[in-house]
């Protein structure tokens, strides 16, 4: 691979940036609040993707680059550079969760019971075309309990190991800067846990359900079943230099556990994000599932699946191809053109 | 120095937590209102940053990143006392608005006010989680299989 210094572009440059930015005009505050209002499940995403919580970054970020996500998610990881570590929060607990939607397609009368929360799961899917036709739709509001469901539910998994079904899970000491962060060291293969469910938190949706997918379809060795999903909020726990620990806010989370039957017992598979974004945490967990024992170069190998679904190293692989290659494409047609040249000697020779 | 200040009805960490989660507007205007029985405030920190989130795996039991929180912290303090605010969010002036609160709290300042405006943001609060939960509690399904 061989590439060329250029040069003559600086105006085409410039012009072509503001051709890019000419078509969403000027970004205001309210523009940045509307977007923040009216798409909180693109806020999501693009904060999950970008590992960066901060809603009104996120919008800017939409704002600034027209709602093309790989460079939005590119800004706000950039952005993310400039600012100081002042602390690592306590670990988030499933049954520390502030719980706005929780099921599970493998057991019907899991404790807790099961709460749709906001889903448009079973929803006819009909384009209110009315709108733009200047009427404006209004959804229908909400009829609430007389009584508030429970913030906290009971983990499933929990209740599973009680009856025998799975081995629970050991609490991991684990704290702090010694948790492993991919952010601070390299990602190296076997994977440490840590490292895994970090990369699958951050990782691009849309290449994580390719691959989760494919693993669903069969190229994987473990059929997934929803155990639990949960849409929420964490509390981000901090300390108070006297040492009292408190909450600086709470953050939605999603989370899904799918389920595989293992010999006598039941196999997890485990992910998570920042964000409510459940079609990435199903398929992530299916990944999760399908990963011990993989084959080499196979969709649910971890190797392969975590490469392939970190979205700024992915996408910036791809669109570096536009680069300037003219070295290595004038030697390949050299080569090409050499290459005809013998061949159209050889044809040219007499036959002996 | 003697031990800081707390509210009687108010632990540290619970004040802290109703603080971080206060309504902007409100918690500036009544922190602004402390300011002048502070005495000379020296501003320690007041700046924006990120808080890493791990999270527990509930497959094998192992904390992992989620990833960063961005927060908005400051550090204040008079005649060796400390204040502090960390929020979520990058406003600057409503984590000084809590850190002038804390100060004050520990340091025997406006306790009644403070306790009056916590007792309004927690109610607020806890308001507003019981009407998010009663709509999600409309959603709860009451299964049979056929």
């Amino acid at each position: 691979m061989a590439y060329v210094a250029t040069r003559g572009g600086e105006r085409a440059i410039e012009q072509s940036q503001r051709l890019f930015r000419e078509e969403m005009g000027t970004i205001t505050a309210e523009r940045v609040a509307e977007i923040r209002r009216a798409l909180p499940y693109l806020i999501d995403r693009v904060m999950g993707e970008a590992s960066l919580y901060d809603e009104d970054l996120a919008a800017l970020a939409l704002a600034q680059t027209g709602g093309e996500l790989y460079e939005a998610v590119l800004l706000l990881r950039s952005w993310r550079t400039t600012q100081p570590r002042l602390a690592v929060a306590a670990p988030v607990t499933q049954e520390g969760l502030f719980t706005h939607r929780r099921i599970s397609a493998a057991f019907k009368d899991i404790p807790g019971g099961q709460v749709l929360g906001p889903t448009l799961d079973y929803a006819h899917r009909i384009l209110a075309t009315e709108v733009l036709s200047d009427q404006a739709y209004t959804p229908d509001p909400v009829e609430p309990a007389a009584q508030p469901s429970p913030a906290r539910q009971p983990s499933v998994a929990a209740w599973q190991a009680e009856n025998d079904l799975l081995s629970a899970a050991p609490a991991d000491p684990t704290a702090g800067n010694d948790i492993p962060d991919i952010t601070r060291e390299p990602l190296l293969f076997p994977s440490k846990r840590a490292h895994t469910l970090q990369s699958l938190a951050r990782a691009e949706t849309g290449g994580v359900l390719a691959l989760g997918y494919a693993a669903q379809r069969g190229y994987g060795q473990a059929h997934p079943t929803v155990n639990e999903l949960r849409l929420a909020e964490g509390e981000v726990m901090v300390q108070h230099p006297r040492g009292t620990t408190f909450s600086a806010g709470r953050v939605k989370i999603s989370q899904a556990e799918v389920v595989n039957k293992k010999g006598t017992q039941l196999e997890l598979g485990f992910a998570a994000t920042l964000g409510w974004n459940e079609v990435k945490v199903i398929a992530a967990a299916t990944l999760d599932l399908n990963s011990e024992g993989a084959a080499k170069g196979s969709a649910t190998e971890e190797e392969f699946f975590l490469y392939h679904t970190e979205g700024v190293e992915s996408s910036g692989f791809c669109i570096h191809f536009k680069l300037p290659h003219y070295v290595t494409f004038q030697s390949s047609l050299d080569a090409m053109r050499d290459a005809k040249t013998k061949k159209n000697a050889r044809q040219a020779e007499p036959a002996e | 120095m003697p031990d800081p200040h707390t509210l009687a009805n108010y632990p540290h960490d619970v004040m802290l937590s109703i603080l971080a989660k206060a309504d902007a507007v409100r918690i500036k205007a009544f922190a602004e209102v402390l300011i002048p029985q502070l005495g000379d405030i020296a501003v320690l920190e007041n700046r924006t940053g990120l808080v890493m989130l791990p999270m527990r795996d509930t497959a094998k039991g192992v904390n992992f990143h989620l990833g960063e929180v961005l927060v908005s912290e400051a550090r204040i303090a008079v005649d060796g006392r400390d204040g502090y605010g960390m929020r979520r969010g990058r406003d600057l002036e409503a984590a000084m608005a809590m850190a002038l609160i804390d100060l004050a709290v520990a340091s025997g300042v406006s306790h009644d006010a403070c306790a009056a405006f916590l007792d309004q943001e927690g109610a607020t609060q806890t308001a507003a989680d019981t009407d998010r939960l009663k709509r999600v509690e409309a959603t709860r399904v009451d299964m049979e299989t056929f």
